[in-house]
């Protein structure tokens, strides 16, 4: 039986400001440091702060399989394409210093910015961020647009698979091996799955209009959030890493 | 016109057309609803009922592109000349499903949408809030995310969040088409109780409509965009309104003797366990009826049967591929080509000539062989996809849920083709909320609830009588059970 953390878990009691300060952080450090010690630290910090906000590291690595696979392939052009530096082996594959080192940057930068926004969409509740976006001044209707375009995602992941169900029940394969291939795999997937939100929009538009939304050029914000522990520990691990950096870029750290 | 219908809703021969649709969809219709006064608005699909309460909330033309005619007066004021958002104040509407009208992630955000978009205070958005969550039974709920809901649940919040509007008027679309029989039973209640406590106006468009008989509605029953019959509540019996098929008459054969189907020791579960050491089987000729509460699992052991899901523990032996037929609850899934003819043809070319032509006669589609099949009604496209499922002269016939938004020729329709199915030699399993007909088709009965039953359907009411499931024995509905 699997078991939810709780609401408040780690960054989940943080506000979302303080978690987009702590996403930015993450970004902005791995971006201006080219030391790699900053950046494993940076990544190190995403994943501790992701076990202790209640994400399963397994699950949260499982999520993050094709980034993991992407970063190996950046790793392995790098190394492989840089030429400058000391040999770490002869023949007709040469490998450099400078090159591993190079990919090991380049993979890891793009591990932390990804890793650290999926720890963002885990964490932060989107009705929070809506309203915490909405008290800085953002029209309310783009707050709502994050609203619904997150409210239908699981909708249509499970209508992507009745459809596949469905079309197991009739008999009917698709490939994507031709074009003629495509096309089916379009018109027996996309279609079904297109008019299922098309409908979804509908009933969606009419329950909002029917509750005045958009009546008025501005609407009531939820009461603003007081600050926590939480918040505390995200922002201090962005002072951390930023002094980390500092102290890296005068110590000329690799 | 008088004080009282000056506060409620007043029809002057409405007519609304759809475009590129052959017939007006509300054709001269005059009708006055008094405050407090509680309507039921029933009749076959396709009767205009929703296009009653859309232009009664004032979606239609606005959001709703139709040709308008006739007035339509909600507490005084033109709906066709009145911003739906200023009507949404007075009439609060509710779909038919309520997992499509949730537009916020948590509980209390959804109340409070309304509200917010009101920009009342603070603190009276909370105030209203609290009072109908509470209203409506679900305070304990708040904090919950919105898609962890039960559908009844769902369905509560669905009226919690409009009750936040404080409207004078509820307008509800076949509020019960999602919601198993308790959950259909609640929401009953929970609609008694508004009109006593709230003296609210009550619109109600049902096709089940006995349960709501003891709040003493008027009745008007629509065919056809038009008024066919006005019931006052003195006279009502669903019976003289042919709204309901005599499902008895349609008892199929019976069972012949070799087994089809053999379940044991079915074990299946996703974060719980949905069912433990499940045995049963289905003989040829039997239809065995499924029936029990939302997230039963009625559904997934469907999905297990035509080998969609494998099980925890236990096996499924039977037949497969091509000799299950399995229908879906919404046909649109099971929708791909892009006319009537090319769909029948995703299951192999015509074996003689005219038999497509034959078939779309036999499921009431002559005609519509070269329409797209999306532009069907619903009711036509459910009698597609089980004329597609049938075509490939399934062993076992798997249907979930097929009535749901079906009119009594439709629901004829579908009764006749489960009985051919038995009389071929082939069995049913049907997944169905509408307790009075499984109990009147089928030779069997598979609750699936907290404790799972299963046998002839007299044994198996007799066991949920004891338990108290009022709501899941035929009587509550219609029938005797």
């Amino acid at each position: 039986m699997s078991v939810r953390p709780a609401m408040e878990a780690g960054l989940r009691g943080a506000t979302p400001l303080a978690n987009l300060a702590l996403l930015g952080g993450l970004v902005g450090v791995v971006l201006a440091s080219p030391s790699l010690v900053v950046r494993s630290a940076a990544l190190g910090s995403v994943l501790l702060l992701a076990a202790w906000s209640g994400v399963p590291v397994g699950s949260f690595l499982r999520s993050l399989r094709f980034v993991l696979v992407f970063a190996a392939v950046l790793f392995i052009a790098q190394a492989l394409s840089i030429r400058e530096g000391a040999p770490l082996s002869g023949g007709i594959i040469r490998i450099t210093d400078l090159g591993v080192l190079s990919g090991a940057g380049m993979a890891l930068r793009f591990l932390v910015i990804l890793s650290s926004s999926f720890l963002f969409v885990h964490v932060v509740d989107p009705d929070r961020l809506a309203a915490t976006l909405i008290r800085c001044g953002v029209s309310y209707r783009y707050g709502y647009l994050l609203i619904l375009s997150l409210r239908f995602v699981p909708f249509f992941q499970r209508e992507l698979k009745v459809v596949r169900e469905a079309q197991r029940v009739r008999g009917l394969r698709t490939s994507v091996r031709s074009l003629k291939g495509i096309r089916r795999a379009i018109r027996y997937t996309f279609v079904p799955v297109l008019v299922s939100g098309l409908m979804r929009v509908d009933s969606i538009s009419l329950s909002m209009k029917g509750r005045c939304f958009g009546l008025y050029r501005r609407r009531t914000a939820p009461r603003p959030e007081r600050l926590r522990s939480a918040d505390g520990i995200a922002l201090g691990s962005v002072a951390l890493l930023a002094a980390l950096a500092v102290l890296a870029a005068r110590g000329g750290w690799t | 016109m008088s004080s009282s219908s000056v506060a409620g809703i007043d029809i002057r021969d409405l007519r609304i057309e759809y475009p590129d649709r052959d017939r007006p969809a509300i054709d001269g219709l005059t009708e006055s609803i008094a405050v407090g006064e509680t309507v039921v608005v029933t009749g076959p699909s396709g009767c205009g009922k929703s296009t009653l309460c859309r232009a009664i909330g004032g979606f239609i033309p606005e959001m709703i592109p139709a040709r308008v005619g006739g007035e339509i007066t909600v507490g005084g004021a033109s709906a066709w000349e009145t911003d739906s958002s200023r009507i949404a104040q007075r009439v609060g509407y509710i779909q038919q499903d309520p997992d499509a009208q949730i537009c916020t992630l948590r509980v209390e955000r959804e109340v409070a949408f309304g509200p917010e978009n009101l920009c009342l205070p603070l603190d009276e958005v909370n105030a209203r809030v609290d009072e109908s969550l509470a209203a409506v039974g679900i305070d304990h709920l708040r904090r919950r995310e919105t898609t962890d809901l039960s559908g009844g649940e769902k369905q509560r919040l669905a009226i919690a969040s409009i009750l936040a509007m404080r409207p004078r008027i509820l307008l509800l679309d076949e509020p019960t088409a999602n919601l198993d029989p308790d959950g259909a039973k609640t929401l009953f209640d929970l609609l008694v109780q508004l009109r006593e406590t709230r003296g609210m106006t009550l619109v109600v468009v049902e096709h089940r409509i006995r349960p709501l008989l003891g709040m003493g509605p008027r009745v008007l029953v629509l065919d056809r965009g038009r008024l066919v019959h006005r019931h006052p509540r003195e006279r009502l019996d669903p019976r003289d309104m042919g709204l309901r098929t005599d499902a008895r008459e349609s008892r199929a054969a019976g069972p012949t003797g070799a087994r089809l189907l053999s379940i044991e020791g079915l074990t299946f579960g996703y974060d719980a366990p949905l069912f433990r050491d499940l045995t049963l089987d289905l003989r040829r000729g039997e239809i065995l009826g499924v029936i029990g509460p939302n997230g039963g699992g009625k559904t997934t052991l469907l999905r297990l049967i035509a080998g969609l899901a494998e099980p925890d523990a236990g096996r499924v032996d039977g037949p497969g591929g091509d000799s299950v037929g399995f229908v879906f609850q919404h046909p649109h899934h099971q929708i791909f080509e892009r006319t009537v003819t090319a769909e029948l043809a995703v299951d192999g070319p015509e074996r003689r000539p005219g038999e497509f032509d034959r078939r779309l006669a036999e499921g009431r589609l002559s005609g519509l062989g070269g329409a797209p099949p999306l532009s069907l009604s619903l009711g036509e496209q459910r009698r597609l996809t089980l004329l597609t499922a049938l075509r490939r002269g399934p062993d076992l016939l798997l249907l979930d849920e097929p009535f749901i938004g079906q009119d009594r020729r439709n629901v004829d329709w579908i009764v006749a083709q489960i009985r051919a199915q038995c009389a071929r030699g082939g069995g049913v399993i049907l997944v169905s909320h509408d307790v009075p007909l499984v109990g009147a088709l089928a030779h069997r009965i598979l609750y699936l609830g907290e404790v799972p039953s299963f046998g002839p359907p007299t044994d198996v009411f007799s066991e949920l009588r004891a338990a108290g499931r009022d709501a899941f024995l035929p009587g509550f509905w219609g029938t005797d059970g």
